[in-house]
């Protein structure tokens, strides 16, 4: 008889901790028109990270790794239902208030485009309802004083600050500085804003802008503005471009026999491995900055596995971009879990109070620590290098896997 | 024909009293906020249809008068603190200056021309605007929430103010061609979209009247843009400028029917619901199922009823009903 009771209050109590409910979070990104891989592959990343947290699997040395739901709150397991904004602000903006008001999601995560960002975060804004931004990179989002806005990832003049500060190490321990820069920017927002920034910081820092290049973005030829990079001779070429001009620039160069001594891209194009593949040795060299360091593998012990659980949905190995959004959700989660509730106020308290150490995620940050903007101040970029026709990081030295290959002033 | 004429007016008043009450028992706002979309989309699809319609000078370049609209009254209200609800009428006013200015050179193009040169200069103001730091550039132009006013034309949560803000907009427009399909004007405008030679031949001076088509349907395209700026709260080049939003204007007149009062009202009903709905329910799928319905049934009207889909009622109903025989 006590044995039958036993076995019955077992049973209840196993009932009720499979019924732990559901933490539901709406996820919002571009999974249509004409940014739809970038959304995809967000989606994929967002769905490896709740399958780490919820599933049973062998431990992931990071933080949530263990698996098994959210273990303060009963091992609720996350649920995340997308939403597609199509890169249009006001289609993010309907899609924010419908996850809020129809599906009642406790916080909403996403977006890649930076527009998209700008209306989601006042959809939270006037909810309230944390906005967790994940991947965008326009400074303007953290400095609008929004009290329900927070960001993992770093922004646009950090990123830039990375670059300069590289130059200024390389510069003291090979005694050959850099002098002058040309920068060269396709013709949209993430050109506009990373040249911008760059002009700014090369003038702090004393170094000459010997050309600056604007030109339409997935033009036919770059072969006239490569023509002026070469005749400037500058120590740096500073390009932003996508994956299409990266590719023609390259090749143009490659066309006048035309060789930077150093070329230090703004991510995007020059971290693409289509691109790696589509020009192959030329890209020997070439540096850029990232967010994410797959080969920073002794500091950040959770990569293989993580990026084996992403490889076997998505088919290719994380990078900058989906890290981030892996990541950001990582974050979220632990916020819901320390919060013990899913209460969005007792959540955004939580987010606050984030203290995550670098290591206890796969990103070779310092760390998660958001400043009162809603600003994840830790978020320090790396510098990589394509050595023997792969992406290395060269910078900073606590999670590098290579040595600089630095050719400037020989 | 006067008696035709007021039995649209009527029709008119009761399609505004239905609409009027339709928003009351919905509580949901997801459903709320199609409804703003769809009657914005009437009302900008009616000002297209003033020019493109009426008059038959096709534009794709109405997202510039769009743009205009909503980047001035944004941009009057946040560096001189005029509220949005005067400023909606500034932007309607640069708005209809640019496509006087627009139409002054342009018209002098028929057919083909005309349109592409409309393409042409929204283009080259979507890259100025890109390029323009005093609008904001790439990055766009945020509009910070201050509480809820109608003088400001913001509202939290609430989307009640902005169904009827977009219903009376909708409803403005339709009434501003109601009158001009009676006026001289008007049947200037049928008598140029027709024959411009022959017009002409008849005394019609096709230049002014097409310059007062183009300064009508841009002064209410701009006030229906300004009025997204304050519903959306941020603008950028590509959300009110670029390309796509040209064809989404004229596109719902075009489905519905072309210079007929109903045409923009029955193609936006049914085109944004659609395009909304599908994306909302099927476009997580990330198959792109919603664009491949959206622009299966712009193929199917195309090939069926080319004249639009009041085609369908005009030839149950009989001839009269359709106001491309008037």
């Amino acid at each position: 008889m006590t044995r039958l009771v036993l076995a019955a209050l077992a049973l209840l109590l196993c009932g009720a901790r499979a019924e732990a409910a559901d933490v539901v979070i709406g996820a919002i990104f571009g999974l249509s028109g004409n940014a739809a891989q970038s959304g995809q592959d967000a989606k994929m990343a967002m769905e490896t990270e709740a399958a780490i947290i919820n599933d049973a699997h062998a431990p992931i040395p990071m933080l949530l790794g263990q698996g098994g739901g959210l273990p303060h709150m009963g091992g609720a397991k996350i649920r995340l239902i997308f939403a597609d904004h199509e890169a249009d602000p006001q289609k993010a903006r309907a899609e924010a208030e419908r996850l809020i008001t129809q599906d009642h999601v406790v916080a909403l995560i996403g977006s890649y485009q930076s527009a998209t960002a700008a209306t989601i975060s006042q959809v939270a804004e006037r909810y309230q309802i944390p906005f967790l931004s994940v991947d965008n990179s326009s400074p303007s989002l953290s400095a609008r004083g929004l009290t329900w806005f927070f960001r993992t990832s770093p922004h646009d003049v950090m990123f830039t600050q990375a670059m300069f500060d590289f130059f200024k190490d390389i510069g003291a321990q090979t005694g050959r500085p850099v002098k002058s820069v040309a920068l060269i920017y396709e013709d949209s927002i993430f050109g506009a804003d990373s040249s911008g920034v760059q002009r700014k910081m090369a003038a702090a820092a004393g170094i000459k802008v010997l050309a600056d290049l604007r030109y339409r973005a997935n033009s036919p030829s770059l072969a006239a503005e490569v023509a002026r990079l070469k005749a400037a001779g500058a120590d740096v070429v500073m390009p932003s471009s996508y994956t299409n001009d990266a590719i023609l620039m390259l090749r143009a160069m490659h066309d006048i026999g035309y060789q930077p001594p150093a070329i230090m891209a703004q991510d995007a194009g020059f971290i693409d491995q289509t691109f790696v593949n589509a020009v192959g040795p030329l890209a020997e060299g070439a540096m850029s900055r990232s967010s994410f360091a797959l080969d920073a593998v002794a500091s950040r012990p959770a990569i293989p596995q993580v990026n084996a659980l992403f490889r076997a949905r998505a088919g290719k190995d994380l990078n900058d971009m989906t890290s981030r959004e892996l990541v950001g959700l990582q974050v979220l989660a632990d916020a819901i879990d320390r919060a013990g509730s899913t209460k969005p106020e007792d959540i955004r308290t939580a987010l606050r109070a984030t203290n995550i150490p670098g290591a206890q995620t796969i990103m070779p940050w310092r760390g998660i620590r958001f400043d009162q903007n809603g600003q994840n101040t830790e978020a320090n970029p790396v510098i990589e290098q394509i050595q023997g026709g792969h992406y290395r990081t060269i910078w900073p030295a606590d999670v590098a896997s290579a040595k600089p290959v630095w050719h400037v002033g020989e | 024909m006067l008696r035709r004429r007021r039995r649209r007016l009527l029709a008119g008043g009761v399609a505004l009293l239905l609409l009027a009450l339709l928003p009351l028992p919905i509580g949901d706002v997801y459903t709320l906020n199609l409804l703003i979309l769809t009657l914005l989309y009437v009302g900008l699809s009616q000002a297209w249809n003033i020019l493109g319609g009426y008059c038959g000078q096709i534009s794709l370049g109405h997202a510039l008068y769009f743009g205009a609209g909503a980047y001035v009254s944004t941009l009057l209200y946040l560096h001189l603190g005029l509220p949005p609800s005067l400023g909606l009428f500034a932007g309607g006013l640069v708005a209809a200056v640019l496509a006087l200015a627009v139409g002054w050179p342009c018209f002098r193009l028929s057919g083909h021309y005309y349109a592409i040169a409309t393409i042409v200069v929204a283009v080259i103001f979507y890259l100025l605007a890109l390029n323009a730091d005093f609008l904001g550039g790439a990055s766009g132009v945020y509009i910070p929430f201050k509480g809820d006013s109608w003088v400001a034309l913001q509202f939290r949560t609430s989307k009640l103010p902005f169904v009827y803000l977009a219903l009376a907009y909708a409803a403005l427009v339709w009434l501003l061609a109601w009158i001009m399909e009676g006026t001289r004007a008007g049947f200037y405008w049928r008598a140029v979209k027709d024959d411009p030679i022959a017009a002409r031949s008849l005394a019609v001076r096709v230049l002014p009247s097409k310059l007062v088509a183009a300064g009508l349907s841009g002064f209410a395209t701009g006030v229906g843009g300004a009025i997204y700026a304050q519903y959306v709260g941020y603008i950028d080049p590509d959300s009110v400028l670029a390309m796509p939003l040209s064809i989404l204007i004229a596109l719902p007149a075009v489905l519905g029917g072309v210079g007929t009062l109903w045409g923009p009202l029955l193609g936006a009903a049914l085109l944004i619901p659609l395009s909304e709905l599908s994306r909302s329910y099927l476009g997580g799928s990330g198959h792109g199922v919603d664009l491949m319905l959206y622009g299966g049934l712009i193929m199917l009207v195309a090939l069926w009823r080319p004249e639009g889909l009041l085609g369908l009622f005009a030839r149950r109903g009989g001839a009269g009903t359709h106001a491309g025989t008037a």
